[in-house]
């Protein structure tokens, strides 16, 4: 009985990985901050934050570093919490933004405009939110029958996807010369993004991270099944299409600012799982914050790991998320909430 | 509180399971529906409390009908225990438990010290008292049933419908099930509903037993009115015969020899 003990989690556990994480989110953004192609030290930093004259390195630090710092914190945390509250939805651990067509319809206005008109271009986070939605809202149609139920979202969301994914396909095969855009949003990218979108992420973002927090009672209520959740008073159908709403929101916002970034939403919840149990009144917050580092530290690393060449943080999500996700799964055969 | 259900035709898609079903439970009393797999004893139990939407006729509740009542109003009046449910592993008992009192709160409440005192008097009333601080997972099978019908019961409910309550459970914890229900009615006056697999429990405990064959009505009555050497021939094709001993106040069901 000793694998169950662990199980239980006490108020204590859950009180160690909120410090731990919020350590480490402290170190991360010292180390983002200080980091990067221009090689300046903290004393250079420090010096040129405080003094009032203007200076490269407050240019540098103050509108390059400092505001993709706080993207990737909104985003990790955003992306982290859509995925939380979409697997309460789908009862399913394997569920994540791209489930619900978030990805594919975000993808398939990106490319649109990008390829076909250009002269749109600044506007594609717009497009991309709006697709996103769009197709969030088709899978939903299609997938109402007197009620939702997760196979069918799941199952109308694979014959979207599929559909979107080969107009992509077809689009990018037909203007192969032009893709620079679109593969960097594909690949999902914080690089050279400014205030202007953090304002805008902010806004959203904060809205969203609000509304998650109001999930948490239902999330749980989710957990024990449909029919009990239907005798306990729960419109379950309602419930599942306002939580997933909420939770296409956030990744629709980040989505349209940064592009396509996977696995976030998939892992970090999991991990959070692990480490303070299911119950969302612990698991939510600790996937907001968790998302944050790792997005954080994934973008960092990104632009640093390879001099004088920036690797798209989506990327570095794939490649470290997903063998990291392997490892997981090996190790605990049986994960609480499979 | 009295559950009427009319010339009810119930199923899944296009397929009707249950044909012209008439069905009163009446208040305070142990109701068994009983029937081979697959007649539509679970079907019946689901249409009742609103868990699957009817495709003709009506269920009535206290002379209201079920389509009136809001999905917490019905809460509070009847508690079900679907055949099938789980929880995370690693929630704790009181707080499964305290799920119950969700029919009573809006959205945004949480359980306050009078919720509180329903549930501690839902796990004393239950067993699983003692269980409280563990967590789903270290409870056994019988341990999380009666778990589970504590949640039910925190809903205060004037009926309880429990759909194959003992399937899973070895026969000791059955039986331990079949008397916390005859408990759960006799000291709170609790209504019970039940779709039953064991006729001998059926038997025993009922107080009125409906008999269910291929989505109709076969029978309904006192237990040993309806089940009788012609029924378990009939519906199930069993032959049996049905013993009386004395000293037992309900009589026995003899199976014939299987060689």
């Amino acid at each position: 009985m000793d694998s169950t003990k662990k199980r239980k989690v006490s108020a204590l556990r859950v009180g160690t990985v909120w410090l731990l994480l919020a350590v480490l989110l402290i170190v991360l953004s010292l180390t983002a901050i200080n980091v990067g192609s221009a090689g300046y030290s903290v004393k250079q930093i420090l010096t040129a934050l405080f003094s009032s004259e203007k200076s490269t390195v407050k240019t540098v630090v103050v509108n390059l570093r400092l505001p993709r710092l706080i993207l990737a914190l909104l985003i990790g945390a955003s992306l982290s919490s859509s995925g939380a509250i979409l697997q309460s939805v789908m009862r399913n651990p394997l569920a994540d933004p791209g489930t619900i067509g978030v990805s594919a319809g975000a993808g398939t206005a990106a490319t649109t405009i990008l390829l076909l008109f250009p002269q749109l271009t600044g506007s594609v986070p717009l497009f991309a939110f709006g697709g996103a939605a769009l197709a969030c809202f088709l899978i939903y149609t299609m997938a109402w029958k007197g009620g939702v139920d997760p196979t069918r979202i799941i199952l109308s969301g694979v014959a979207i996807n599929s559909v979107l994914g080969a107009y992509n396909a077809l689009l990018q095969m037909l203007h192969s010369d032009s893709l620079e855009g679109v593969l960097a949003f594909m690949n999902g990218s914080l690089s050279g993004r400014s205030w202007s979108q953090v304002h805008t992420l902010m806004i959203y973002a904060g809205i969203g991270l609000v509304l998650s927090f109001l999930c948490i009672k239902s999330a749980n209520t989710l957990q024990l099944g449909d029919e009990m959740a239907k005798s306990l008073g729960v419109n379950v159908s309602v419930t599942r299409v306002l939580l997933s709403a909420v939770s296409a929101f956030l990744a629709a916002a980040t989505v349209s600012v940064a592009g396509m970034i996977g696995f976030v939403g998939l892992v970090v919840p999991h991990i959070s799982r692990i480490l303070v149990g299911s119950d969302y009144k612990q698991m939510l917050p600790t996937s907001m914050l968790m998302g944050a580092v790792v997005l954080l530290a994934a973008d960092t690393l990104g632009r640093t790991v390879v001099p004088g060449m920036e690797i798209p943080v989506g990327i570095v999500m794939s490649v470290i998320g997903g063998p990291f996700f392997l490892y997981l799964l090996r190790k605990r055969g049986k994960m609480i909430g499979s | 509180m009295v559950v009427n259900g009319k010339k009810l035709n119930i199923g899944y898609g296009d397929h009707t399971v249950v044909r012209d079903m008439d069905i009163n439970i009446k208040a305070g009393k142990i109701t068994s529906i009983i029937g081979p797999n697959g007649s539509g004893k679970s079907t019946v139990l689901k249409a009742l409390t609103r868990l699957l939407p009817y495709k003709q006729g009506s269920v009535f509740i206290d002379g209201r009908s079920l389509k009136d009542y809001s999905s917490k109003e019905l809460a509070r009046n009847i508690g079900v225990l679907p055949q099938m449910h789980s929880a995370p592993p690693d929630f704790r008992v009181k707080e499964l438990v305290g799920y119950g009192r969700m029919p009573y709160q809006k959205w945004y409440q949480k359980n306050n010290s009078e919720d509180d005192k329903i549930v501690d008097w839902a796990m004393r009333s239950t067993g699983v008292w003692e269980l409280r601080e563990k967590s789903i997972h270290e409870c056994s099978g019988g341990e999380s049933q009666r778990v589970w019908i504590a949640t039910v019961l925190t809903q205060q409910p004037e009926i309880l419908f429990l759909d194959e309550p003992t399937t899973y459970l070895d026969i000791a914890h059955q039986l331990e099930m079949m008397q916390l229900v005859k408990k759960l009615n006799k000291e709170n006056g609790i209504g019970v509903v039940m779709v039953l697999h064991d006729l001998s429990q059926a038997l025993e405990i009922s107080d009125w037993i409906v008999v269910i064959k291929d989505g109709k009505k076969y029978d309904e009555g006192k237990p040993e009115d309806v089940i009788t050497p012609k029924m378990m021939k009939e519906v199930y094709d069993v032959d049996c015969d049905i013993i009386h001993i004395a000293g037992r106040e309900k009589p026995l069901i003899a199976y014939k020899e299987i060689c």
